[in-house]
């Protein structure tokens, strides 16, 4: 994996091939008041990110120079275009963003150029011009009652689940961005009306999970630089989440692990403990269960993240997790509130979050929370 | 007459705009939307706590309205009073969600349909605004930070600064799109060469949301959802189609007066209300948060566990109603109302909602123009 002349061959393949944008990567992060020295720089960044060592980043930046090589498309099925705007708008431009618009020309429904009518032609085109070539990113869950009539799309009304189906045929990468197309999200809770499913459910294709609620956009462009650089998918765990972004839990770097470790714990929101930044696990954090870097990476430019601001984590890079992580204050080893979802996920529960390792975690809570000697 | 059926995209979501037309001039027209997800549905039987993570998730624009929506609705069900300082926590955050999907609009949304324009304009506000946010958050957009009962962060004197900072820097930069005297290039330049006249409505205002410095001139009690041709549903007002949002509720603004007395409700007026709205909000925050007390709890904890209530808040696109009922912490039924309904409803071609009167009469080349000023989302109209 950590081959770096192989990587350099494919960057030379692919620089072979004629470029999308209408200008060098150089010249856009110019006009945006970027420099050479900052462009460097992240690339070091998501070398580290990526779990590369220091020495990859030159060849970081030779990659996301022929990006514009691997056109993406970029699907909107049933969501909330909450992902687009963690990557496209919220936290831009950022040099992650700006290179993600410089790979993303041809379609995205938010914010490419065209709209209406030609934006369905120039997505029709997309799809035959670049045939086997380009990379699918979906946002959002794929309704499947009542064969998909819950979502239409486009001016023939094509259902969304035949959309992706078309789309996904001729892709050479197909990436799920979010927890709704990674695992139908919250349309797929609990009654799931529409009977949304995750996009993996309804292709026979290899998908590449990126979950969240939103994901961050450094492991949206992380999981498209992989592609490139490699001209393979990332290493997967067992949800086909990239091991990368979603390897550790955030439970293990957790700014308030010390207090959790202490037994140090807050019992209610507004308490003195609560001011002091105490361990949220009692307030039914799920960082323990939850597999992502929001601890590492944080949001919107490594501002902040929700355990910051005094709420535990939700736990949404997980399977299911609108009905396996309720009720989202209560902590789940305390079944205080057996909420409907408990018996619709059941089943679900077992294969899902409660792996050894979380209960082991639930067990050490418990023998902390009895050795603090302020309780 | 011509039926013509056009696909609208770029509105967080999609629409389909059928226009009955005779000579490029527009008859009639009809909104329909083909997407349904059932948010209300997951919440029944859930813990009243739930709806706070799940609510924001209707909308990834205007995801922190829903949130506040769903914190005031639990607490007037639950009979709970916060704290000034969580009071002011949620009105920045709000307001702020509220300044940045303008910016976003003006320039991503609604320019390109006229004139090209570079649109990183607006990721220089919208990037800033979201750290203020997060500050206080935790993240945007998806947060839950506000709950029943207040809210969960502890901001120090530190994080109090940089927030009056950034303000007050992200103030002074939008004096170049639109300055407190009114004067903006861009909106000038929009217009040139396009009446000021194009697209009048149907006059009938509605405020519901008493946040920020808005003041409510209605009755949520007289409010009414009906069925309608798509998946989305109809809201009247007295059995009245009536508009929501910026215009609406800055109408004793007397800069805005102005502009609406010489140009009654047409698009101008309501594209200027919304950008000028963003200096009177910053002009808010800069004022509210000089009264945080953080020595003020953050939270207090709710003693009832079953009820019934209303949040409204006036969100980025208008009055955003939701309604709760409680039965021992547990959700019974919920409800929301979201404004792109009211601006947005089907009505008949002598009874039209406000998008669909400022559309009739009007040449077809504008209609993407004029749609789009309304600033729909239907991805709230689809929840």
């Amino acid at each position: 994996m950590l081959d770096v002349k192989k990587v350099k061959q494919r960057i030379e393949e692919l620089r072979k091939l004629p470029g999308i944008a209408s200008k060098p990567l150089s010249e856009v992060l110019e006009e945006n008041g970027f420099t050479r020295r900052d462009f460097l720089k992240w690339a070091g960044t998501m070398a580290v990110a990526l779990g590369l060592p220091a020495s990859f980043a030159p060849v970081i930046a030779e990659a996301a120079e022929v990006s514009d090589r691997l056109p993406v498309i970029w699907l909107h099925l049933a969501e909330c275009t909450g992902c687009s705007e963690s990557l496209l708008r919220t936290a831009s431009p950022t040099i992650d963003t700006l290179i993600f618009n410089y790979i993303n020309l041809e379609y995205h429904d938010t914010i490419m150029a065209a709209a209406g009518w030609q934006a369905e032609e120039n997505y029709e085109e997309a799809v035959k011009k670049y045939k086997g070539r380009y990379i699918l990113c979906v946002e959002g869950a794929a309704p499947t009652k009542d064969n998909g009539d819950f979502l239409t799309i486009g001016p023939e009304a094509e259902t969304g689940l035949h959309k992706l189906k078309r789309a996904a045929k001729d892709a050479a990468a197909i990436i799920a961005v979010g927890a709704c197309s990674s695992f139908g999200g919250i349309q797929a809770a609990y009654p799931n009306p529409t009977g949304a499913v995750g996009i993996y459910k309804v292709l026979d294709k290899m998908v590449v999970n990126v979950p969240g609620c939103p994901p961050s956009d450094r492991n949206i462009v992380g999981t498209i630089m992989y592609v490139i650089l490699y001209g393979q998918l990332p290493a997967v765990d067992n949800f086909n989440r990239p091991k990368f972004a979603y390897g550790m839990r955030i439970h293990d770097l957790c700014e308030r692990r010390g207090h959790f470790d202490a037994g140090e714990f807050v019992e209610e929101f507004g308490s003195q403990e609560a001011m002091n930044g105490f361990c949220l696990y009692k307030m039914g954090c799920k960082g323990p269960y939850t597999f992502n870097n929001c601890s590492r990476e944080r949001f919107n430019q490594h501002t902040s993240w929700p355990v910051q601001a005094g709420h535990g984590c939700i736990g949404c890079s997980e399977p299911d997790f609108w009905d396996s992580m309720a009720p989202y204050e209560e902590p789940l080893a305390n079944h205080k509130f057996e909420s409907v979802s408990a018996d619709a996920t059941a089943d679900k529960v077992g294969i899902t979050i409660l792996t050894i390792a979380g209960v082991a975690i639930a067990a050490h809570a418990a023998i902390s929370a009895i050795k603090n000697p302020k309780e | 007459m011509i039926v013509n059926k056009k696909i609208i995209t770029k509105i967080e979501g999609e629409a389909t705009l059928k226009l009955y037309k005779k000579n490029e001039i527009i008859e009639f027209a009809q909104i329909e939307f083909w997407q349904y997800r059932g948010i209300e549905e997951f919440l029944k039987n859930r813990h009243y706590l739930d709806a706070c993570v799940i609510n924001p998730r209707v909308c990834g624009i205007c995801g922190h309205s829903h949130l506040i929506a769903t914190a005031k609705a639990i607490e007037d069900a639950l009979n709970i009073e916060i704290t000034e300082k969580a009071k002011i926590l949620r009105e920045i955050t709000l307001g702020l969600e509220i300044i940045q999907n303008h910016i976003k609009w003006f320039y991503l949304t609604l320019y390109p349909t006229i004139k090209k324009i570079d649109f990183f304009k607006a990721f220089e506000f919208s990037k800033e605004i979201a750290k203020i946010i997060a500050i206080i958050a935790g993240q945007f957009p998806h947060n839950s930070y506000a709950i029943p009962g207040g809210v969960t962060c502890d901001l120090t004197n530190l994080d109090i600064l940089k927030i009056k900072n950034s303000l007050k820097k992200m103030f002074d930069k939008y004096q170049n799109v639109i300055d407190i005297k009114g004067d903006s290039k861009d909106l000038e330049n929009l217009f040139n060469g396009i009446s000021k006249e194009l697209g009048k409505s149907i006059n009938k205002f509605l405020v519901l949301g008493d946040n920020l410095y808005f003041k409510s001139n209605g009755d949520v009690e007289f409010v009414k959802e009906e069925q309608s041709i798509s998946f989305n549903k109809n809201v009247l007002y007295k059995d009245e189609f009536v508009e929501v949002g910026p215009l609406a509720r800055n109408l004793n603004n007397k800069l805005i007066k102005v502009i609406y007395n010489s140009y009654k409700d047409s698009i101008y007026t309501r594209i200027f209300a919304r950008i000028y709205e963003v200096n009177l909000i910053f002009k808010y925050l800069l004022k509210i948060i000089d009264e945080i007390n953080i020595n003020e709890k953050s939270y207090i904890k709710p003693k009832n566990c079953s009820g019934t209530g209303i949040g409204i808040v006036e969100a980025p696109r208008g009055s955003l109603i939701h309604k709760v009922e409680i039965e021992n912490e547990k959700i019974k039924n919920y409800e929301i109302i979201v404004p792109t309904q009211f601006n947005l409803s089907n009505g008949t071609k002598n009874k039209p909602s406000a998008a669909q009167a400022s559309l009739m009469n009007e040449n077809e080349k504008f209609a993407d123009f004029i749609f789009k000023c309304f600033d729909i989302c239907a991805i709230c109209v689809s929840h």
